[in-house]
């Protein structure tokens, strides 16, 4: 990566428990300047997700607006997952109040801002549905030479969650992920492939415990709340989903990363927001996305570590 | 020992072929009837290929019964790329002058569930238009059998578009019928067929035996290495023969419980056998095994018997 050019980041989530230790991990990476940070309807209600994200930009002491996003998405009726976030959708320790004002501009005017202002070309790491950044592909199709990258954690091309078909972050709008998956742009994908196999356990949130800082302490408290439906699934510990997104665009070298056309299934009696992968080459599309399917579990969670540690000193 | 009473119910089929004659050397079972459906070939050429196929295998008395010409809903496309025009790549072998049989592959298989009490296991190895048929007509069937060992679909993947297998894409419909009939569906789909190769040494040792069955082995499947010099292949496939084998050999396969539905409404998913296997989201009914792995070893190893024996 150069050393002096940072790269402009927008960060588009629902927090959400993973997405928020997505953005404590992307606050910590020099080469990152967050433009904006901007909130989309999924995990929870956008009322919820959105004061969420104010409060994870309080705990960060982040200087970056938050834009509310789109409430719904853009053709399905809203779905929520209450059962992994809880009510709040970001459930577990307390959080500082928001310190800054919200936004007076949509997420997707917020998105447009940033990219019309920067020089560099902007990179979106979205984590929760993608229709704030459909919508934007839709409503400014002109500004997508200044996008240098889309970073997605949604689907899956082995399996679904939600669905036996999908996961929850497609399902919930696949038609946002048709328009990303069509628009051209270079696209990074996490899917189940690879963060159902990014799984933190106990012993290792319990080193991001251990570190004592206020925002390590709040990190493994989210980790403590989302084992809770976790391991009710069955799981050993937490798939640690939105990270993903985030660590695969910082340090490629620990992911295996193989490209491939996926498509999204918008029909379906089981398979409505299924991406599926060409896997032999039998659609005759070139690849459309840089899929990550696998990590080094241990390295993944040692950089987690090392990004709680760099709080050390910090206060509430 | 008491042997397994088995039904085939094949579109006969290069694969086809090797199961049948399988089918007819493995001790552990008894070959007590086969249908024909459409699917690889017509159902005229898949009648025709079963009869010649068992009259080789010197298995005259196993009946074969005519089944359906077409898909329930959607219209048949056959597999000429493999199977050539005939289904047998162009083999040719004696005509049997076994009698015809005129009953429908639908009430043929009611009665000899009916005759068996529970123990008749069912092989289809192509589309499941038949089996959906016989469902329909005799929906009481399906307490009366004791499984249906099913050579189609694939939990990852696919082969005829990206996420749909050839035999559950001919007929997603019937497949989709059938997995919520609550009949105990055994399924090998491409996850494990893919595995269960012949490699040149097999097929060398099949060519070596030089003998009636071993020619239609060669001459039959000479599509699939042409194919398979192309593709890139370990080997040629032997989907069909994975359900017959395991009804005798069911520990050299490994499979997990798991619901597995079939999408007939997806535009892209159309024809995908969609699993919970590996999801979190589990289907209220889990009846099914996903076959995933087999010993390749044993397994090929068991057709070259086969041909030994002729």
């Amino acid at each position: 990566m150069n050393q002096n050019k940072k790269i402009p980041v927008i960060l588009d989530g629902d927090p959400g428990h993973d997405d928020a230790i997505a953005w404590v991990l992307a606050s910590t990476i020099p080469d990152f300047d967050i433009k904006a940070i901007t909130t989309v309807a999924g995990n929870q209600t956008l009322e919820k997700v959105t004061y969420n994200a104010r409060r994870i930009v309080s705990l960060l002491h982040l200087d970056i607006e938050v834009a509310k996003g789109r409430n719904r998405p853009l053709v399905s009726d809203l779905i929520i997952a209450p059962n992994f976030h809880g009510e709040t959708g970001l459930d577990g320790p307390r959080l500082p109040e928001p310190d800054h004002e919200l936004s007076k501009l949509s997420a997707i005017e917020m998105m447009e801002k940033v990219l019309r202002e920067s020089e560099e070309k902007v990179t979106i790491i979205s984590t929760g549905a993608q229709t704030n950044v459909a919508a934007l592909l839709l409503a400014h199709p002109e500004l997508k030479e200044k996008i240098g990258r889309i970073s997605t954690m949604g689907g899956g091309l082995r399996n679904g969650n939600w669905t036996a078909g999908a996961e929850f972050n497609i399902l919930v709008d696949p038609e946002a992920a048709y328009t990303i998956a069509h628009s051209g742009l270079p696209l990074q994908m996490c899917g189940l492939d690879v963060t159902e196999q990014a799984i933190v356990y106990p012993e290792d949130w319990e080193r991001i415990r251990a570190l004592n800082n206020p925002v390590a302490k709040v990190v493994a408290e989210w980790f403590d709340f989302f084992f809770i439906h976790m391991k009710s699934l069955g799981w050993k510990g937490c798939c640690t989903h939105d990270p993903c997104a985030v660590m695969s665009l910082v340090w490629p070298e620990i992911f295996d990363i193989r490209d491939y056309y996926v498509d999204i299934e918008l029909s379906g009696r089981y398979c409505r927001g299924a991406t599926v992968a060409d896997y032999n080459g039998s659609s005759g599309n070139k690849p459309n996305f840089r899929c990550v399917v696998g990590l080094d579990r241990q390295k993944f969670v040692d950089k987690l570590v090392e990004a709680c540690a760099s709080f050390e000193g910090w206060e509430f | 020992m008491k042997k397994i009473p088995v039904w085939i119910d094949t579109d006969t089929g290069v694969d086809d072929a090797v199961a049948l004659l399988v089918a007819s050397k493995l001790e552990e079972i008894e070959l007590i009837g086969v249908s024909a459906v459409a699917g690889n070939t017509s159902q005229e050429n898949a009648f025709r290929n079963a009869r010649d196929v068992l009259a080789l295998a010197g298995k005259k008395e196993v009946k074969v019964y005519p089944g359906a010409k077409k898909p329930l809903v959607i219209d048949l496309h056959t597999a000429e790329y493999v199977h050539g025009s005939n289904g047998l790549g162009g083999a040719q072998i004696p005509l049997s002058d076994a009698p015809v049989q005129e009953k429908k592959a639908w009430d043929a298989l009611y009665e000899a569930a009916k005759e068996y009490e529970g123990q008749l296991v069912v092989c289809p190895v192509g589309p499941l238009t038949n089996i959906a048929i016989a469902i329909a007509k005799h929906p009481d069937i399906v307490h009366m059998i004791k499984e249906l060992n099913v050579m189609g679909g694939a939990i990852i993947g696919g082969n005829v578009t990206p996420c749909a297998e050839f035999n559950i894409y001919s007929d997603p419909h019937a497949a989709e019928n059938v997995m919520k009939s609550g009949i105990r569906v055994n399924l090998f789909g491409l996850d494990v067929t893919h595995k269960a190769y012949l490699d040149d040494d097999d097929i060398d040792a099949i060519a070596s035996f030089d003998n009636p069955a071993s020619k239609l082995f060669i001459d039959s499947n000479h599509l699939l290495y042409e194919s398979r010099a192309k593709l890139h292949w370990k080997g040629v496939c032997e989907h069909d023969s994975c359900p017959v084998i395991y009804t005798a050999h069911p520990d050299w396969f490994k499979g997990h419980k798991c619901g597995i539905y079939v999408e007939t409404q997806g535009k892209i998913t159309f024809g995908k056998t969609v699993s919970d296997l590996y999801t979190d989201f589990k289907f209220e009914d889990r009846h099914c095994m996903a076959f995933m792995d087999v010993d390749r070893e044993l397994f090929s190893q068991k057709i070259i018997d086969t041909y030994r024996q002729f």
